[in-house]
């Protein structure tokens, strides 16, 4: 006898072939449909060894016998060990893990296993028949006739194997009829092969007829299974796409939620602007409550004065055009009640993936309050320096008039109490002019007029201009080593303004009878110009600050010696203005020194 | 430069202080012949009559301001000639460039020193063609 897989066609699929090559396999696994004929057979033997073990109790009492008692206690005996072996197997298939991947051995192992069966039958047959009498001999055809059709439901699953299982049980018999030396039995022994074909061809039948419903059944399953993944990817895409949906719906609410708590008015249009809904601080701002506004839709032209109508609808139209947004368009709006308040606004169309004009968002921020305080700031500095520098000409006029002595001979102690008025007169312009100033500077509204200028002749030229300073303070002015003939690009009105303050501070903070030092220095690509004292220096505590506005180290200067604590903060900002530098550093020796760098003018 | 030194002065300026002080500053110490007027909508029949050398205008003037005194005085035939100084407080570079475009003769800035005065117009006078 062949080992099984002789036949594999029937008993294993042709090849490990990739389960949806073909069509007839298509939507099974070959290796499932093997796998399930296998466990179908498995699932037969406990009957099978119980019939055994019946059929063959019952045999061996039947011919049991003084002469053949060890013969048949032998048979007995094989059947027993066979029955093991194969509740054995029985056993160790229920238990295996891999049923499905070693189909093919546990197929093997019943081919063994169901030919060793039928062996076991073929040699009752074959050895107790001659021996025993008429009747035993009937019961023997008998049941070997019944125990090999049994074998049919038995092996459905797979022909081949039922082929050698009733191979094993009948042909020895037949073999053992034919040499009886019996005419009838001869006969019988040509019939008993004949049965045995018919019989195998009806479990070939049978078994196509299972090995198709195995394969309905695992399309069907496959199908199922299919379908199930579909499903479950489906299941999964759906979480994910509700998952983003409460993404969008959370990022709505919160983008609505910003729209909604900002602090400045939001107006949603559409592309005929009309108004769609406002914010709360629109509803504030404009007294127009966001209900209303949302059922009625009324045209944005509610915030626009009557008269501006007309251009606002030029302007509408224009932005439907161009598309692009607007920003810091400062417009008085009308509230509700008749009031106007001034909006900086932000306007932009919301195009959507197609190109059209969906809607239009406006921003916009209440500026009342701030045009206000920069009107406020603007009188004050027009009062600054008009209506304070007015009454101050003629004071300091005056004292100068009478200080000059053109008037004649003052008395002394006069004289001394004129100049004090005409200083403090001078002091208090100073301050003037420098909050001017600064707050030109930081306005942004202070523009220099830059002009290609030689730096010596104007460092030359601030030595001679502050004279008076160096007399006052009773100090010299004095350049430390020559000028360099450099020509930078520079306002000449505020670059001497600069050299002003610094010559100013170097002249109040020197000792009587010192020298302040001027410099200048070759940088490469600037030129720097150093103002040098033997003053004090500068505290610690006071440099990071010296820069700032009203810096002064110490307060009972200013009283002394005059001065806003404003002119640094200026001289490094016009410095900044023109491109340069400035800067300061402690002198060897004592002192301090300032120095500004330009850039060279490139001829 | 004119032919004959500066003598006559006209200033106009709404300030009465500093009409003060300005008249005192240039007669006692330019010697200087001075007319000031305090209303500048009557400031042009002052010059006819007076006919200085040179009118100074005040910048900020309530009623008119300088800029706009000096513009009629160019529509006045009689005193269309007259050189003008501005004595101003806050005019900014560029509104003093148009009308040193337009034919100022200078600017003054305010507060201005009455030593000096006289000789700062002198200069401007001097510098005249």
């Amino acid at each position: 006898m062949s080992s099984p897989s002789a036949a594999p066609d029937a008993l294993a699929p042709a090849r490990e072939a990739p389960a949806r090559a073909e069509d007839g396999d298509r939507g099974s696994d070959p290796r499932k449909v093997l796998a399930d004929r296998v466990e179908q057979l498995y699932s037969q033997m406990p009957l099978g060894i119980v019939f055994t073990l019946v059929i063959g109790a019952i045999a061996t009492y039947e011919l049991w016998d003084n002469r053949t008692r060890e013969l048949v206690m032998f048979w007995w005996g094989l059947v027993l060990l066979v029955t093991a072996a194969r509740t054995a197997l029985w056993l160790g298939y229920r238990k295996s893990g891999n049923r499905v991947s070693e189909a093919r051995q546990w197929l093997r192992w019943l081919a063994i296993s169901a030919l060793a069966n039928g062996a076991n039958w073929g040699f009752a047959g074959a050895v107790f028949f001659p021996s025993h009498t008429d009747e035993q001999q009937v019961f023997l055809a008998f049941l070997l006739a019944g125990i090999a059709s049994a074998g049919i439901p038995t092996y459905a699953a797979s022909w081949p194997m039922f082929a050698m299982y009733a191979g094993a049980v009948v042909l020895p018999f037949a073999y053992v009829l034919a040499n009886f030396g019996n005419r009838l039995f001869a006969e019988i022994a040509l019939l008993v092969p004949l049965f045995y074909l018919a019989n195998v061809g009806i479990a070939y039948r049978l078994n196509q007829v299972f090995h198709s419903g195995y394969r309905l059944r695992h399309a069907y399953g496959r199908l199922t299974e299919d379908y199930t993944t579909l499903n479950k990817r489906l299941e999964r895409q759906l979480v994910e796409l509700d998952e983003a949906r409460r993404q969008v719906e959370a990022s709505g609410r919160k983008l609505a939620l910003f729209a909604e708590r900002a602090p400045i008015a939001v107006l949603e249009l559409d592309n005929q602007g009309r108004i769609q809904r406002i914010n709360h601080a629109a509803e504030n701002l404009f007294g127009w409550p966001a209900n209303e506004v949302a059922e009625k839709n009324p045209s944005v032209r509610i915030l626009i004065r009557p008269e501006y109508h007309a251009e606002f609808d030029k302007r509408w139209q224009e932005l439907m055009a161009s598309r692009v947004p607007l920003a810091h368009l400062r417009v008085r709006n009308p509230r509700r009640d008749g009031l106007e308040v001034v909006c900086e606004w932000n306007v932009t169309p919301l195009v959507n993936p197609e190109g059209e004009i969906v809607g239009v968002i406006a921003q916009g921020q209440d500026i009342t309050r701030q045009m206000e305080a920069d009107q406020l700031k603007k009188e004050f500095t027009s009062t600054l320096s008009h209506e304070l520098r007015t009454p101050l000409t003629s004071i300091i006029g005056s004292l100068q008039l009478i200080n000059s002595g053109v008037l004649g001979e003052v008395d002394k102690d006069i004289a001394e109490l004129t100049g004090v008025a005409e200083r403090n007169g001078q002091r208090l312009l100073d301050l003037i002019n420098d909050i001017l100033d600064i707050e030109k500077i930081e306005s942004g509204k202070l523009s220099t007029v830059p002009e290609v200028l030689s730096l010596d002749e104007l460092v030359r030229e601030s030595l001679v201009l502050n004279q008076g300073f160096a007399e006052r303070f009773h100090v010299r002015f004095q350049l430390g080593g020559a000028l360099l003939p450099v020509k930078v690009n520079a306002d000449r009105k505020r670059l001497l303004q600069v050299m002003t303050n610094l010559l100013s501070n170097a002249a109040k903070f020197s000792p009587q009878g010192e020298a302040v030092e001027v410099t200048m220095e070759d940088l490469g690509e600037r030129v720097r110009v150093s103002v040098l004292d033997r003053g004090p220096g500068i505290p610690e505590s006071f440099r990071s600050r010296i820069f700032g506005r009203f810096a002064q180290a110490d307060s009972s200067v200013t009283r002394q010696k005059g001065g806003t604590g404003l002119g640094l903060a200026i001289c490094k900002r016009l410095i900044e203005l023109m491109d340069g530098r400035i800067g300061f550093a402690e002198r060897e020796r004592g002192g301090t020194v300032f120095h500004f760098d330009m850039p060279k003018h490139a001829a | 430069m004119p032919a004959h030194p500066l003598q006559r002065v006209c200033y106009v300026e709404d300030d009465e202080d500093i009409r003060k002080i300005v008249r005192m500053s240039l007669e006692r110490v330019g010697k200087l012949t001075v007319e000031v007027v305090g209303d500048p909508l009557v400031a042009i029949d002052a010059m006819k009559t007076f006919k200085p050398d040179l009118v100074m205008l005040d910048w900020m003037m309530p009623g008119m301001d300088g800029p706009t005194l000096y513009r009629r005085m160019r529509e006045v035939p009689e005193v269309r000639d007259i050189p003008v100084v501005f004595i101003t407080a806050k005019a900014s570079e560029k509104e003093l460039n148009e009308l040193r475009a337009l034919g100022a003769a200078g600017t003054i800035s305010k507060p201005f020193s009455p030593k000096d005065m006289a000789e700062q117009l002198r200069s401007i006078w001097a510098s005249l063609p």
